[in-house]
C-alpha cells in the first residue's frame, strides 16, 4: 500500500512517500493505517487521538478522495494510494 | 459600474481590454470591485500587488503587524525602509506608487469576532492571506454567513493549499471541521518558509479573486489544490459539502456568537442539539 504524507506529517515520519505491507486477507484502510503507524511510530501521537481515533482535523484520502473516520473500514487493494493531509495556516 | 475608462486607463489596462474574456466591461468590473485582503504578509503581499496592478478599484487591507526585517525575504510589497512601520501603511504606499486608480482602505487591527461582521460585508470578496487558524475559521464562518466568497491560501515550509469558498459550494469546515489543537502544527516563525512559496500561492489566490470579479472561468470550488515546491507537484483533492457542517450544512448556525476563535474554533454552546454533537 502506498501512503503520501503532507506538511508536518511528512516531517514527523521523515518521508513523504511510504510503502507499507498489509498482512490482512481483506485489508481495509484501518489496516493500512495501522501498518503505517507500525512502520513510523512517531506518527501515532500526531495521527491518533488519545482514544485511538483518527485526529478529526486530518483528512484521509483514498486515491485522492476523502474518506475520513467513518471510512476506515473501506477495503483497499495493493494498488491503492492513501494520503493523510492536515490543514496548514501559514501566510 | 464605472461609465467608461479614460485614455490613461485604456493604456494601462490595454492587455486586459484586448482579451475577449475581459474587455472594457471586465476591466470596468475590476475597477468597481471591492476586495478585502486579510493579512499583508507573505501571501497578502503578492495578492495586494497583483490586484492593484490589475486595477481592482478598492482593496481593503487588515493587518495589525509592523514590518520586520525577517519579513522581507518574502513579503515583496514591504521594503527595507519600511521596517518598523505598520504593514497596512506600507501596503497602501506600495499601491499608491503602483497604481493611482486604486483606493486602499486600511484596518490596522486584527480581524476579530468583534469587528469582522462590520468589515467583511463591505466587500465583494475576501482573500484569506492570514497566518493563523483562528483568523482562517473566523473568515470562513463570517463570509459564509454573509454569503461572500473567499479565496483561501495557506502555506507551510515548501507546501501550499489553495481553495475557493463560494456560497453555493462547500466551506472550509466541510474539509477541516476544526483546526488542530494550538501548537500541533508549527508556524512559519518556528519552521521557516521558502521565500518564493507565498508568491506562488498568493498569485493563485489573486487569480481566483480576479476570476470571481470577472465572473469568468472555473473557480477552485470543492477542490483543495495542494502545491509542493520541492517537486513542483500539484495535487487536486476534491471535497464535498457536509450535511452536518455547522456553518453550511442542513442545520447551520445563524451567528458566530457561540464560537470561541482563540482556541480550537469549535462550534458549540449555540443552543442546538446538532452543535452539541460536534
Amino acid at each position: 500500500m502506498h501512503w503520501k504524507l503532507f506538511a508536518d506529517l511528512a516531517e514527523v515520519a521523515g518521508d513523504r512517500e511510504v510503502d507499507v505491507d498489509v498482512e490482512a486477507d481483506a485489508p481495509t484502510v484501518d489496516d493500512a493505517l495501522s501498518a503505517l503507524l507500525d512502520a513510523y511510530p512517531a506518527l501515532e501521537p500526531r495521527v491518533l487521538t488519545d482514544a485511538g481515533k483518527l485526529e478529526p482535523h486530518l483528512n484521509l484520502l483514498k486515491n485522492g478522495e476523502q474518506i475520513g473516520e467513518p471510512g476506515l473500514s473501506t477495503p483497499v487493494d495493493e494498488g491503492d494510494e492513501l494520503a493523510l493531509f492536515p490543514p496548514v495556516s501559514g501566510g | 459600474m464605472s461609465l467608461s475608462l479614460d485614455a490613461t486607463q485604456l493604456d494601462r489596462y490595454s492587455r486586459h481590454i484586448i482579451m475577449d474574456e475581459i474587455g472594457p466591461e471586465g476591466q470596468a468590473a475590476l475597477l468597481d470591485g471591492r476586495v478585502l485582503v486579510v493579512g499583508a504578509g507573505g501571501l497578502g503581499a503578492p495578492v495586494i500587488q497583483y490586484l492593484a496592478a490589475a486595477g481592482v478599484g478598492t482593496i481593503g487591507v487588515v493587518d495589525d503587524d509592523t514590518v520586520e526585517r525577517s519579513n522581507l525575504q518574502r513579503q515583496v510589497i514591504h521594503a527595507d525602509s519600511d521596517v518598523g512601520i505598520p504593514k497596512v501603511e506600507s501596503a497602501a504606499a506600495f499601491v499608491a506608487d503602483l497604481n493611482p486608480d486604486i483606493t486602499v482602505e486600511t484596518y490596522e487591527t486584527r480581524l476579530s469576532k468583534a469587528n469582522a461582521a462590520d468589515i467583511i460585508p463591505e466587500y465583494d470578496l475576501v482573500v484569506d492571506a492570514s497566518d493563523n487558524f483562528p483568523t482562517r475559521y473566523l473568515v470562513n464562518d463570517v463570509c459564509r454567513l454573509a454569503e461572500i466568497p473567499v479565496s483561501h491560501g495557506a502555506i507551510y515550509r515548501f507546501e501550499g493549499q489553495v481553495t475557493t469558498l463560494v456560497p453555493e459550494g462547500p466551506c472550509y469546515r466541510c474539509l477541516f471541521p476544526e483546526p488542530p489543537e494550538p501548537g500541533t502544527v508549527p508556524d512559519c516563525a518556528t519552521t521557516g518558509v521558502l521565500g518564493v512559496l507565498p508568491g506562488t500561492v498568493g498569485c493563485l489566490q489573486a487569480t481566483e479573486a480576479v476570476k470571481l470579479l470577472l465572473d469568468t472561468g472555473e473557480p477552485l470550488v470543492g477542490t483543495m489544490l495542494c502545491y509542493d515546491a520541492m517537486d513542483l507537484s500539484v495535487e487536486r483533492v476534491p471535497y464535498r459539502a457536509r450535511d452536518d457542517c455547522p456553518i453550511c450544512g442542513t442545520d447551520p448556525i445563524d451567528s458566530i456568537a457561540g464560537i470561541e476563535y482563540s482556541g480550537g474554533c469549535q462550534v458549540e454552546d449555540v443552543g442546538s442539539d446538532r452543535a452539541a454533537s460536534q
